[in-house]
């Protein structure tokens, strides 16, 4: 279990901070969403979790970051990343660019570890699979798309075998192709038990996978709770989040007084198109 | 008013050999408003490179007003064809958004009064008005984008070209590009964007093209391009058309790219 | 290894024969092995022409003790003794270029720091070199890409001098911001993944060392000092 308890975080030389008494948990496998407008805080709620701000990114921090109720602030950074992984929005920064192969360069967060041989190809061949991308392995990176490079960057991530994922707007640099990728690829790590905790500007994205949506504005919490309830709520747009398009289009029909009959037609229509194919 | 054409133009990348562009003719019409769709790789972005003289021809010819362009250096192209970049971090060097704003219209002449209030429209345009003296790394990315796309504007060029002006933007973000867009259309400028965002481009342009390993495999307005008859083409691409549209086929209606068409259908 | 021992030996041995047995043996031979004659004719010829062009042009006709004039342009002269000399230098050169070219292709980056590393090379100080080598093309790319941006804008790459000045900070600050902007995010990336984490890293695997590569190590080695020995004794003058 994650924890963030009370927190408030300040970037160094801000004049102000960019999170305010944050409070947020994730259980084990559960697929927490994170939206807001830019700059609402979700990329620093995300570095929080990861323990990257303070520890790399500076700044000051009050309240606490619990792993499982211990406080995290003792942990080393090397420590952290075996317990929180953080994927970021571009792929291509991400890659080690040390490695000549897929297969090495998701190998590179164990070699760093220093595990046993045995353990490190078990994990890696593992972590390829679990992202669909076993038949990249003997690709270089730098080569990959970007929504393949994002897959071999959360697959790094896995062979850590952290406990929680956090993801900050992963798909935002991808195009169509590539976002489909890394949804399916997300919906599976989340059906099979993975915590996540993902911040998105694409709420469709979110209603697939989560299961608690928390809309963040300037820096706290505005909304919380069941995904499907706040994809919902009346106040979301005015937190600069775009609707997802099921919502939105329902919100026109009633916006223009359609009887139910078109309401329930569009209502079937969507059901449809929701249903796996 | 000013019009753009490429006739066959075909690239081949120098270095890779890769044929980025294959025979390809488009027309666009001074104050037409075009999507420029495909997947990545798919040219959008070498085609653009052609209209204002970053790319030359392999074969064929890129016109200006009916003048063949070839003769034209970049900076004289710049005058016609103002290109926004994605990535806002290849061309921020100023210390302030002001002084980023001011290096484009100053390149191409712009002095005293008329430098002023070109900077100043585009500022308030993106909303960046009250930002003028902040240095541009202590805005957020997103609003970086909205900075490039200023320093643009306040060009004042006949054509406008933005490559991907939604991404990473938020609701707001996607707002001021939407009213940018209609200022510059309802201004006589040409507006050509390249987008991902099937949304946005079926509610804010009049004519899409789709790309495809370097080939024009649809134009026309978005009602044809996302109408259940060219999904094939769409799908082989990897695009998706928007909710609207699917939503609309399985209600057995004719052709609603949009949501407004949507309702409006439904409604009848 | 090599790359050194056989630029230290081109430095060394004076006249014609010399240089050339060297290239042939030490240079061209490996490179046909690995196949790679034709690219390393390229990129050392490019690497080189620069200097090659002037050593030839001021020894041909600059060189002091010439005496066959062979050509004669106005007050300067060309001389067969400064041909000779300027010869003599080409190959050396050759050699010089042609050994580190092979080096760089016959290496890929990555064993390199492996080997290091299980050398006990520190593994930070050995992705510094590794990621150093492999950032040159990115920033050549990014350049190129803050180059069309602001030409797009109207910078005259064209112009005058001073023109070209002025549009240096716009051509050079993108890169600048731009790497510190990644650098940042490049090291979180990393430290997500326990890169500062202390003590050793398992390593997958090393590069294959065979018996015959150490002996013939150890071989280069022992060369330099013969060869010096050698000359110092004057017996290596009948291959000048």
């Amino acid at each position: 279990m994650l924890e963030l308890d009370g927190i408030t975080y300040r970037y160094a030389g801000a004049p102000r901070p960019s999170m305010h008494e944050v409070s947020l948990t994730l259980a084990d496998g559960e697929v927490v969403g994170i939206v807001g407008a830019s700059e609402a805080g979700k990329s620093t709620l995300c570095l929080v979790a990861a323990g990257l701000a303070p520890r790399t990114v500076g700044g000051s921090l009050s309240g606490r970051v619990l792993l499982d109720g211990h406080d995290a602030a003792p942990l080393a950074m090397h420590q952290l990343a075996e317990r929180v992984g953080i994927c970021f929005a571009n792929p291509a920064t991400q890659l080690s660019r040390v490695t000549a192969t897929v297969y090495e360069e998701v190998a590179f967060g164990p070699m760093n570890l220093g595990l046993p041989r045995g353990e490190i190809i078990d994990r890696t061949g593992a972590a390829l699979e679990a992202l669909g991308v076993a038949d990249l392995a003997e690709r270089e990176p730098a080569r990959l798309s970007g929504g393949q490079q994002q897959l071999v960057a959360v697959a790094g991530l896995l062979a850590m075998h952290p406990q929680h994922l956090v993801l900050d707007e992963p798909t935002a640099q991808l195009d169509p192709a590539g976002t489909q990728l890394v949804a399916e690829a997300l919906a599976r790590l989340a059906a099979d038990g993975a915590s996540i905790l993902i911040a998105e500007q694409k709420t469709d994205l979110l209603a697939q996978i989560c299961t608690r949506i928390v809309a963040l504005e300037a820096g706290r919490i505005a909304l919380e709770g069941a995904a499907a309830d706040v994809l919902a709520d009346e106040r979301l747009t005015g937190l600069g989040v775009a609707l997802p398009g099921s919502v939105r289009i329902r919100r026109l029909a009633e916006a223009a007084s359609l009887g139910s009959p078109q309401r329930d037609k569009l209502a079937t229509a969507l059901a449809t198109l929701d249903a796996p194919a | 008013m000013t019009d753009v054409a490429l006739e066959s133009v075909s690239y081949v990348y120098p270095g890779s050999g890769v044929r980025a562009l294959d025979d390809v003719s488009l027309r666009v019409a001074g104050g037409e408003g075009l999507a420029l769709v495909g997947q990545n790789g798919s040219g959008k972005t070498t085609l653009v490179r052609h209209l204002n003289g970053l790319l030359r021809p392999s074969a064929g010819r890129v016109m200006l007003d009916g003048a063949d362009a070839h003769r034209n250096t970049v900076a004289q192209l710049a005058r016609s064809i103002g290109l926004v970049f994605q990535d806002p971090d290849q061309q921020i060097f100023a210390g302030s958004v002001r002084a980023e704003v001011e290096f484009g219209p100053r390149n191409l002449g712009l002095r005293g009064e008329q430098l002023r209030v070109a900077i100043e429209e585009a500022l308030e345009a993106v909303g960046l008005a009250a930002n003028a003296r902040t240095n541009p790394y202590d805005l957020g990315g997103s609003r970086r984008k909205l900075l490039a796309l200023a320093s643009v504007l306040a060009m004042r060029t006949p054509v406008l070209v933005l490559d991907e002006p939604t991404t990473g933007q938020d609701v707001r973000g996607v707002e001021v590009v939407r009213r940018v867009i209609d200022s510059a259309r309802a201004a006589g400028r040409t507006v050509i964007a390249i987008s991902h965002d099937m949304e946005f481009v079926a509610s804010a342009f009049e004519r899409v093209v789709v790309l495809r390993a370097g080939s024009v495999i649809l134009d026309g307005p978005p009602s044809v391009i996302f109408a259940e008859s060219s999904w094939p083409e769409l799908r082989s691409t990897f695009l998706e058309p928007p909710l609207a549209a699917r939503l609309g086929a399985q209600l057995g209606f004719q052709a609603t790219p949009t949501d407004d068409a949507l309702i409006r259908a439904l409604a009848q | 290894m090599a790359a050194l021992v056989v630029t230290l030996a081109a430095i060394m041995l004076s006249g014609v024969v010399a240089p050339l047995l060297l290239i042939g043996v030490a240079v061209l031979l490996p490179a046909a092995v690995a196949g790679v004659v034709r690219e390393l004719s390229r990129i050392a010829l490019l690497l080189s022409l620069p200097l090659a062009i002037s050593v030839v042009l001021v020894n041909v006709f600059f060189f002091p003790a010439g005496e066959t004039v062979l050509l004669r342009i106005g007050p300067i002269v060309a001389t067969a003794e400064g041909l000779r000399f300027a010869v003599e230098i080409l190959l050396r050169l050759a050699a010089i270029s042609g050994a580190i070219v092979l080096f760089y292709l016959s290496t890929r980056p990555g064993d390199l720091v492996i080997d290091l590393e299980a050398r006990g090379v520190s593994p930070r100080l050995a992705f510094v070199a590794n990621a150093s080598v492999q950032t040159v093309p990115t920033m050549v790319e990014r350049a190129a890409d803050i180059a069309a941006a602001q030409r797009a804008r109207g910078l005259d790459s064209e112009g005058s001098p001073w023109a070209r000045v002025r549009g240096l900070l716009p051509l050079v600050a993108p890169v600048v911001l731009g790497s510190i902007a990644e650098v940042e995010e490049r090291t979180m990336a990393l430290e997500a993944r326990a890169f500062t984490r202390p003590g050793r890293r398992t390593l997958l695997w090393r590069p294959a060392d065979s018996r015959g590569q150490a002996v013939a190590r150890w071989l280069l080695v022992a060369a330099l000092p013969l060869l010096i020995g050698l000359r110092a004794a004057g017996w290596l003058a009948w291959l000048g």
